[in-house]
């Protein structure tokens, strides 16, 4: 399977003599695995996800993505790097609010300069997969915080991104909406072979992906896969590791 | 801590934020004190308002001003309020109670008041004695600068006492706004999620429909004679008008606007690009609270850009019309008493050189005559009114030789009309109309010239506005023939002479005009060209002057709201430029939709209100002011220039608006 995403040996400091924020991360991710990214807080996820996503850059080491060294990029090649190839998902949703959903969704297919009957056919092909087809004429201030994260995650699906990337995607949604994102995202990812790299600190959510690298102070300390297991097994396995590392701080 | 040190540790922390509220208020009390010591300079008052006419008009507009200044104060304070609801919140939550918040308040504003006085008022100083020397040189009225006073005690109590009435009323609106609004609300405020815009067909037809039967009643003023404007009269049409424009105006920008723009997503071709998708569902959202900044500002744009036009206009016309009132350098008619040797003496007294000064004496003959239709100029003046028995004028032609014409043009060097003159036929004439109408219908026209029983036929060759004798001394003016002029002669009609002054040397000579006016005694028939310039400048520098103290408040008002209205929304929506940007927009994209937002918003009022000056400018000219020139565009050259001046300075905002959104925007 072709590999999506390698990182070797990166290190983020903020500041000198502080400790690093990530410190010597390698792995790598192949195309269609969705691969969660768990840890407490202060652990290195988020710093993670800002320097693969091309937002931050990393002090050492090096990113790959679709083998284009992520170091090499200026501002305005990171800006269409991540047009062409990123998707994002964030805890805060991060719509537009003066822009109907309809027109949330179309913004990175304009960016991609794609023909407008092809715009809505392809928002209205990924609004029924994600139950948000009635409410694609309305203001995201008009939805529910569920249907507004499905509409996020729509628009950052609908132009095909390599990789997909989730920022506690879950973190402000009741268990019901969030179960309801996580199995569009699952769906996604095993029809449409999105790639997806989710950062959260609940179990739960983790159990819906295939691959979980958990950090702690800037380190990859554990990497557990689900391989076989239903995902309840899966769950127990998450939790239990999860507790471990509660206890050992 | 106490709420004063608060005060200041806030102002402090914000001071970027601040510094534009405290830079705008300070100019606007610069403007205020500047005006405030140009209404008590006594010295100044003396020199340019004999009548106390001055005065009025400063009383007038220290009205205006003050109702101004107290408008855009509680304006923008109403505005900074909103921006820091939040902030409002906090303290309320943490326990501070209403009464205290509001002292925190006032702390701040007379903090920012008085900063900004101290600032306003040395500016102002230095304004007003700038404007003072100005004036005096302009107008040649000799104060000594430094007898005037730097900071005037009169104008800075005024001033003063003033601002504290303005400190007074902001405690009153802050005060109303901090106990009308909930705990809930002031926590909550700045997420309030705006209504959904309701598109009203009707509504938005009918504000375009106004506007365009607004402006069609303007440009009714054109048709002349049977316009409404005559028929109906003036004021009840302006008033008329001006009322349709202005609610067109409100249902325009509110209604119309934002429902063709809904309509213009309709073309998706057009619509799915990465600007537009962002900018126009932005601008249906933003129109829906700024609606009422937006008429303000378009009904502000309107008021600066008309009154600059109107008085370029009221300044340049009259002052291009003395070529028709008084052609020549100096012209005067030479009565009984009056002996031209005194006049050379007077002339060569002032020390001119001689040869460059041109002498010439034309008599004028008065002919009657009779025709079909004689012009209106023919007896234009002449009274009919039989109780006076003073007769003003007799009616009659009043007729010049072909030659003595062409002297007088080449004396007042009007060469490009000496080129244009054909020689006259012994039976031709031309006709030297009062105001420019329909020229053409008068050429051919038959008048037969009474001599004394003899008649004469002669027709209509042309018609001229280039009169070379000043309409004081000639109405009905007729350009004959040498050969006719000599039998008129001979014929012995009633005559009057003229003589006209012209040369370099004697232009702009004040004393020369004032010695020939003492030896005249005053007489009515006497003209000056350069005098003529002077005394209009004179007497209309006091108006523009007060008026432009006005006009520079518009700018300062339109400018500073537009500024703060879209750095506000900039600052709003600054999130959603981060959702952009990690999108894959890139920097350059992004700055395209900002520059796109604050252009709609500058271009909005601005052409709207360029729309209606253009329209109020030009019922102005028609139905107010003296028509004597002949239609051209260079008429309107001025309104050109002050229109041009307002766009620049509107561009300079503009960019300005830009640079500081780009900064909160962007990294």
């Amino acid at each position: 399977m072709r590999t999506v995403l390698k990182v070797k040996d990166i290190t983020k400091i903020y500041s000198k003599g502080q400790k690093p924020s990530l410190d010597r991360v390698s792995f790598e991710v192949d195309e269609g695995e969705f691969i969660g990214i768990m840890g407490a807080s202060g652990s290195g996820k988020t710093t993670l996800l800002n320097v693969l996503s091309t937002i931050d850059k990393a002090t050492n080491g090096e990113v790959y993505i679709n083998d284009v060294n992520l170091k090499s990029l200026n501002d305005t090649h990171s800006a269409d790097f991540r047009r062409d190839n990123l998707g994002f998902i964030f805890q805060e949703y991060f719509l537009l609010d003066s822009l109907t959903i309809q027109e949330n969704i179309a913004v990175p297919l304009t960016l991609q300069k794609l023909p407008p009957k092809k715009i809505e056919s392809k928002i209205k092909s990924l609004a029924k997969r994600f139950g948000i087809d009635s409410q694609l004429g309305k203001y995201p201030n008009e939805l529910s915080g569920g249907q507004r994260q499905r509409a996020s995650a729509a628009r950052a699906i609908v132009k095909n991104p390599s990789i997909l990337f989730a920022d506690e995607p879950t973190g402000a949604l009741d268990s019901n909406s969030a179960t309801e994102l996580l199995h569009a995202l699952s769906e996604a990812n095993s029809e449409l072979n999105t790639t997806i790299l989710m950062v959260t600190h609940d179990p739960y959510a983790a159990s819906f992906a295939n691959r979980i690298l958990i950090f702690k102070d800037g380190h990859i300390i554990q990497e557990l896969h689900k391989t076989n297991k239903n995902r309840k097994i899966f769950y127990e396995q998450i939790v239990e590791e999860v507790s471990k590392l509660d206890t050992n701080r | 801590m106490n709420t004063f040190f608060m005060a200041i540790r806030n102002l402090q922390k914000n001071f970027s934020f601040y510094s534009l509220y405290l830079i705008s208020v300070a100019f606007v009390i610069t403007v205020f004190f500047a005006f405030t010591s140009f209404s008590v300079n006594t010295v100044m008052l003396e020199k340019i308002s004999a009548d106390g006419r001055v005065e009025t008009m400063c009383t007038v507009i220290s009205v205006f001003l003050m109702i101004f200044v107290l408008f855009y104060m509680t304006y923008s304070n109403r505005f900074f309020l909103r921006r820091r609801t939040k902030e409002l919140g906090i303290y309320a939550l943490m326990g501070y109670r209403k009464a205290a918040i509001l002292s925190l308040f006032t702390f701040e504003n007379i903090l920012v008041c008085f900063g900004a006085s101290l600032v306003g008022i040395i500016c102002g100083a230095f304004a007003h004695k700038g404007i003072v020397f100005l004036i005096s040189e302009l107008l040649n009225l000799g104060i000594d600068n430094s007898q005037i006073q730097l900071f005037n005690l009169n104008a800075i109590i005024k001033s003063a006492g003033f601002v504290f009435v303005v400190i007074f009323i902001l405690v009153i609106s802050n005060s109303r706004f901090l106990y009308k609004t909930s705990l809930m609300n002031l926590v909550r405020y700045e997420k309030k999620a705006e209504k959904k815009m309701k598109f009203h067909k009707i509504s938005a037809i009918l504000g375009f429909a106004m506007m365009l039967v607004g402006y069609l009643l303007a440009l009714n003023i054109l048709t002349g004679s049977q316009s409404l404007w005559i028929t109906i009269g003036f004021y009840q049409m302006g008033l008329l008008t001006m009322f349709i424009v202005v609610v067109g105006t409100v249902l325009f920008i509110a209604s119309f606007l934002p429902f063709i723009i809904q309509m213009s997503k309709r073309k998706k071709a057009k619509f799915y690009t990465s600007t537009k998708i962002v900018t126009t569902p932005n601008f249906i959202y933003r129109i829906r609270s700024n609606a009422k900044t937006l008429i303000m500002l378009t009904l502000l744009s309107a008021g600066v850009l008309t009154i600059s036009a109107v008085m370029a206009i009221s300044l340049y016309y009259p002052i291009a019309t003395v070529a028709r009132i008084a052609p020549s350098e100096i012209e005067f008619r030479l009565e009984n008493n009056i002996r031209m040797e005194d006049i050379e003496n007077i002339i060569s007294d002032y020390g001119f050189n001689n040869n460059d000064v041109s002498l010439l004496t034309t008599d004028i003959y008065k002919v009657k005559a009779s025709a079909d239709s004689l012009p209106i100029e023919y007896s234009l003046g002449a009274s009919n009114d039989k109780k006076s028995n003073k007769v003003i004028r007799e009616a009659g032609f009043e007729c010049i030789s072909f030659s003595q014409y062409k002297t007088l043009l080449e004396a007042q060097g009007k060469t490009k009309v000496l080129q244009e003159l054909a020689p006259l036929n012994d039976d031709e004439v031309i006709l030297m109309k009062y105001q420019p109408s329909d020229n053409t219908k008068e050429i051919g026209n038959q008048y037969t010239l009474n001599l004394n029983g003899l008649e004469k036929c002669v027709i209509v060759k042309e018609v001229s506005l280039n009169n070379a004798i000043s309409f004081a001394n000639s109405i009905g003016t007729l350009i004959v023939s040498d050969n006719l002029y000599l039998d008129i002669a001979s014929t012995e009609q009633p005559f009057s002479t003229i003589v006209s002054l012209n040369g370099n040397s004697i232009k702009n000579n004040e004393d020369l005009y004032i010695a020939l006016s003492n030896y005249l005694n005053d007489s009515p028939y006497l003209l000056g060209n350069s005098h003529r310039i002077k005394e209009i400048i004179f007497l209309s520098s006091s108006t523009f002057l007060l008026i432009g103290f006005l006009v520079v408040l518009f700018f300062i008002a339109v400018g500073s709201i537009l500024y703060f209205n879209n750095i506000s929304s900039v600052m709003e929506s600054k999130s959603d430029y981060e959702i952009l940007e990690k999108l894959g927009y890139t920097q350059k994209n992004l700055r395209k939709i900002i520059r796109k937002q604050i252009l709609t918003f500058f271009s909005i009022p601005f052409l709207l209100g360029l729309i209606d000056c253009i329209f109020a400018t030009m019922v102005y000219k028609t139905g107010l002011m003296q028509d004597l020139l002949e239609n051209s565009l260079s008429q309107y050259i001025p309104v050109v220039i002050a229109i041009v001046i307002t766009s620049i300075i509107y561009g300079i905002y503009y960019f300005v608006t830009v640079r500081a959104c780009y900064k909160i925007a962007l990294k």
